[in-house]
């Protein structure tokens, strides 16, 4: 078994796939160890199937139990995907607003290869010009709201390169992993529009999209910014890059097992099928699942060996000439503060800043919901269809004393499936499913029908997606006294809410209500507005997160503000880079997948420049 | 020597065995073993493609101490023969042997099993596989079933029918327009029904399977709520026997469960056994979530029969027929997205 490379890589998602298909092009000798398992889509299997099924009992299992007595959950039903991790083996421990530790089902992206490319949504923006300065931007501000003490302007940081950097690196993850969409009305700079042409909305979202097209005109009558489709990583026509090719009907990739739901067509475009199974056959590629990195050690200013557990659970080790950890952002931080808890050399080298773990991000986001007048078939669309920037003009921002902004963008595949739809009744996260059916005994018989009639098909949410105020006292630590299945410390989250973040959500939570209010009003009938929110208003509501794992290993220009340069290598290491979520010193407006790929191919040039 | 076996691919195996064996302690999951999947192909015996959905493939994996590494495994058991093991070969990780021994046999769809392991000469149970089952004589083996099994497994046919008249007061499927499409529906299926995972719906009791997946759900992927079936469906025997002492519990009227279940969701059961068991509204909630997924889920765990709760919906939830003869388009068009096996008619995905 081979064990050096040039580029040892942990993690084969979003923050690690662009490095390996970069370098192994270029023909350096890579190794990428996945934790999870491969997962293959059936075209290409031995036996033309895949495990990755349209089955709702994939997506949200059977039932198990929390068993881990130190946490003040311990008995609570839980229900994971098969690419999950199972709580009791390893959980996420979070402390909520009563100081008492929790275990959550939240902060997972998914352990497979792909990572949380395989079951997200695909909803892929880009960040907006101004997340990539919020210092710059509100350094002399004096109107920004909730924040008596200043920590906005103390705490925002602006990325050590800008939007106009990172463009062309955006146009070769649209390109390469195979985005569909429209450039339009997006109120980012696209050098190019290597977009494909998106599907048929449902015809559900058309009240999104007339709510939005009225909020534009109520926010700035004079110049509105219109909706725009919301870019999602699922391909609409055959994909030469990755030589994906789409079913004789591409519609038919709208089938609403999308949101967590491997695709078993590899429609959807995760790093797997767009980036290494295009390189799988190179003789300088190497990927070895079911391996699960457990340290790395630290000689000479150097990270020189990655240890692993094979898929027997043996012990092994791997040398690189670099080292990239890219296993989504919890879980890194973690695989270096276990390094360093092991390690005396690594950790004097990784701690310098003393910022690791601190700045931990998720995002801002909520939204509303209602029940429109007709009724649609929601079991044929994708993830999301419309998508507004109306509520982040910088006018918009200034005017409503905010710090930054999100992006508001309709869901069309929620609920959409019949158990999807029991589930989820009152509950919108990972945590509680199931319980708001199982609760309201009357929902049966004549009243289920009635339950049905009054939902089925009918509900239609707009989320929004906003940048969270950075706190440096938001952070992950080892917990002190639990550990995961191999006797390991677990990750253990510590984060609350910023008042401008309670702020902003409110205000968002009032956009997308409008959104739906205006929509609903405008397009005739009765509609049920049923309500607007946030997250932070969840029981656990310090734990949602929305699986956008963001900082505690933040990029900075300077050593003592940051834990990584510019190039996301880790100050005190030749050789070490952290090129996932974790690596964000802002959380942006909109989901980080595409930005995470975008910085990652960024950084795999500036790779190919040292080896 | 018949070729009703093969090996499935080193990352198959790998796939389903670190996960869940490779640390030690306490396996994860372990109701997924033996692995029951698809089958497309692979022992020579069914290699004709037109028979693929009637069977699943059934992989044995056996974890080898790492220090200690049989010389030979097999597994014997009534799907194929009993007394001559198939073997089971190791899997290889990057050109190694690891200590994972697995087989695959082919095993028609809807039916039940037991299986033991040979280690080096020594039969034993399946030390991961929590199923069992004790035969007459006493001798323990190792249990699987395949997709669409439909007959009871550990519920005893009293408690499967005091479940049934349970669903029936929950789900509508019993009322008016319901029931008219339900009997046509499976008249429809028992007609035409070629295939055998539809061949034991006219024998369910319940609409469309509820009780059927949870009797599947409770001999594997929640075994931990068996006892709660156990005890509290035993208490509302004793219950309805005391209100009705003339009658079987299965056949008393429809007041009566209507009574017990408004009871059972107020917390209060006069008669309830609560030192046997403390919450029956904890019990109804759990009833709850088992029966709505028992009519809805894909039917390959034993509910929504021949997708009968999915063309329930199809058929409520329709447009307006736009000229006569004509069908209106439904909302809710499941089988676009689904695969033929399952009632679909999608081309592209093969399930």
């Amino acid at each position: 078994m081979q064990n050096q490379f040039d580029v040892v890589i942990i993690g084969s998602g979003a923050g690690g796939a662009p490095i390996a298909h970069e370098l192994a092009k270029k023909g350096k000798s890579v190794l990428v160890l996945e934790k999870g398992p491969l997962i293959r889509p059936q075209y290409q299997t031995p036996n033309g199937r895949s495990e990755f099924k349209r089955d709702e009992l994939i997506a949200s299992g059977p039932e198990k139990i929390l068993s881990l007595p130190q946490v003040a959950n311990n008995g609570v039903s839980y229900y994971s995907s098969h690419v999950e991790p199972d709580l009791n083996d390893e959980p996420h421990v979070y402390r909520d607003r009563d100081g008492q530790d929790r275990a959550t089902l939240e902060g997972y992206t998914a352990q497979v290869v792909g990572g949380g490319t395989q079951l997200y949504g695909g909803v892929s923006f880009r960040f907006s010009e101004t997340d990539f300065k919020l210092r710059s931007f509100n350094e002399d501000r004096n109107d920004i709201r909730e924040d008596p003490n200043g920590d906005v302007k103390r705490e925002a940081r602006d990325w050590p390169f800008t939007y106009d950097d990172l463009e062309p690196y955006y146009t070769k993850t649209e390109e390469l992993i195979g985005i569909n969409g429209t450039v339009a009305n997006q109120l980012k700079r696209f050098s190019r529009d290597v977009y494909q042409p998106p599907l048929s909305t449902n015809g559900i979202s058309e009240f999104a999209k007339r709510g939005m097209e009225l909020l534009a005109r109520q926010i700035n009558p004079a110049q509105p910014i219109d909706p725009y489709r919301t870019p999602l990583a699922v391909i609409t026509r055959d994909h030469a890059p990755s030589g994906r090719k789409v079913p004789a009907d591409p519609e038919s990739a709208k089938t609403s097992y999308v949101n967590r739901y491997g695709d078993p067509l590899g429609l959807k475009s995760s790093t797997w099928v767009s980036l290494l199974a295009p390189i799988q056959d190179l003789p300088n590629f190497t990927i070895r699942c079911n391996c699960m990195a457990t340290r790395i050690t630290y000689e000479n200013g150097r990270a020189n060996r990655v240890f692993y557990l094979d898929p027997s659970g043996q012990e092994r080790s791997v040398e690189g000439k670099i080292i990239v950890v890219a296993c989504s952002g919890i879980e890194s931080i973690r695989l270096l503060k276990l390094s360093a808890a092991l390690d005396p050399g690594f950790d004097t080298a990784i701690n310098h800043s003393g910022l690791l773990g601190a700045y931990f991000m998720t995002h801002c986001f909520g939204g509303a919901s209602a029940r429109m007048p007709d009724r649609f078939d929601k079991s044929v669309a994708l993830d999301a269809d419309w998508a507004t920037d109306c509520c982040s003009t910088t006018d918009f921002l200034r005017s409503n004393g905010l710090w930054a902004g999100g992006a508001l963008y309709n869901n069309t595949s929620d609920e959409a499936l019949p158990l999807s739809l029991f589930r989820t009744m009152g509950a919108q996260d990972l945590d509680t499913l199931w319980r708001g059916f199982m609760q309201s005994t009357g929902v049966r018989g004549e009243a289920l029908m009635s339950y049905l009639d009054d939902n089925f098909g009918r509900g239609l949410s707009v989320s929004f997606m906003a940048n969270q105020v950075p706190q440096r006292s938001n952070r992950i630590e080892l917990h002190p006294t639990v550990k995961d299945k191999w006797g390991r410390p677990v990750a253990h989250i510590l984060k609350t809410w910023h008042s401008h973040d309670i702020y902003l959500m409110d205000l968002y939570a009032e956009c997308a209500g409008r959104v739906l209010r205006l929509g609903g009003q405008a397009l005739g009938g009765s509609f049920v507005f049923e309500g607007q929110g946030a997250s932070y208003m969840a029981e656990n509501g310090l734990a949602r997160i929305a699986n956008h794992i963001l900082g505690g290993a933040r990029m900075g220009t300077d050593p003592a503000d940051s834990v990584l340069d510019k190039f996301c290598r880790a100050w005190q290491f030749d050789n070490l880079y952290v090129t996932d979520g974790s690596a964000m010193p802002t959380s942006g407006s909109g989901n980080p997948t595409n930005t995470i790929e975008a910085n990652s191919f960024r950084v795999a040039d500036h790779l190919l420049t040292r080896i | 020597m018949s070729n009703s076996y093969f090996q499935k691919e080193d990352q198959f195996i790998l796939n389903c065995a670190t996960k869940y064996l490779a640390h030690s302690g306490r396996p994860t999951e372990a109701w997924r073993f033996p692995v029951i999947s698809t089958y497309a192909g692979g022992a020579t015996d069914f290699a004709d493609p037109n028979s693929f959905d009637d069977f699943n493939e059934v992989t044995f994996i056996y974890a080898a101490p790492a220090n200690a590494i049989p010389p030979s495994v097999g597994v014997v058991g009534t799907f194929g023969r009993l007394y001559e093991p198939l073997p089971l070969t190791r899997a290889s990780f990057e050109g190694e042997l690891t200590r994972y021994f697995s087989v695959t046999a082919v095993v028609p769809k809807a039916q039940k099993h037991l299986y033991r392991f040979i280690v080096d000469g020594q039969v034993l149970i399946d030390p991961v596989n929590p199923q069992q089952e004790t035969a007459d004589n006493g001798v323990v083996w190792s249990r699987f079933f395949t997709d669409t099994y439909g007959e009871p497994i550990v519920l005893e046919r009293w408690e499967l029918a005091i479940l049934s008249r349970l669903v029936a007061h929950l789900m509508p499927f019993r009322t008016g327009d319901a029931k008219n499409f339900l009997e046509r529906f499976y008249n429809y299926l028992d007609r035409g029904a070629k295939d055998a995972q539809f061949g034991n719906i006219y024998r369910l009791d319940d609409s469309v399977g509820e009780v059927n997946y949870i009797d599947n759900l409770l001999a594997r992927e929640e075994s931990h709520r068996l006892a709660d079936y156990k005890i509290c469906l035993s208490i509302i025997d004793q219950v309805l026997r005391q209100r009705n002492p003339y009658t079987e519990p299965s056949r008393m009227s429809v007041e009566i469960y209507k009574d017990l279940y408004n009871e059972m969701s107020g917390g209060f059961v006069q008669g309830w056994d609560y030192q046997r068991y403390s919450s029956p509204q904890f019990f109804l909630y759990l009833l709850r979530r088992h029966v709505v997924t028992g009519a809805f889920c894909h039917p390959k765990y034993g509910g929504n029969a021949g997708a009968a709760g999915w063309a329930y919906l199809e058929e409520t939830y329709r447009k307006p027929s736009p000229a006569p003869g004509v069908e209106g388009d439904t909302y809710f068009d499941w089988r676009r997205s689904l695969e033929p096996a399952a009632g679909g008619r999608n081309q592209d995905y093969r399930g």
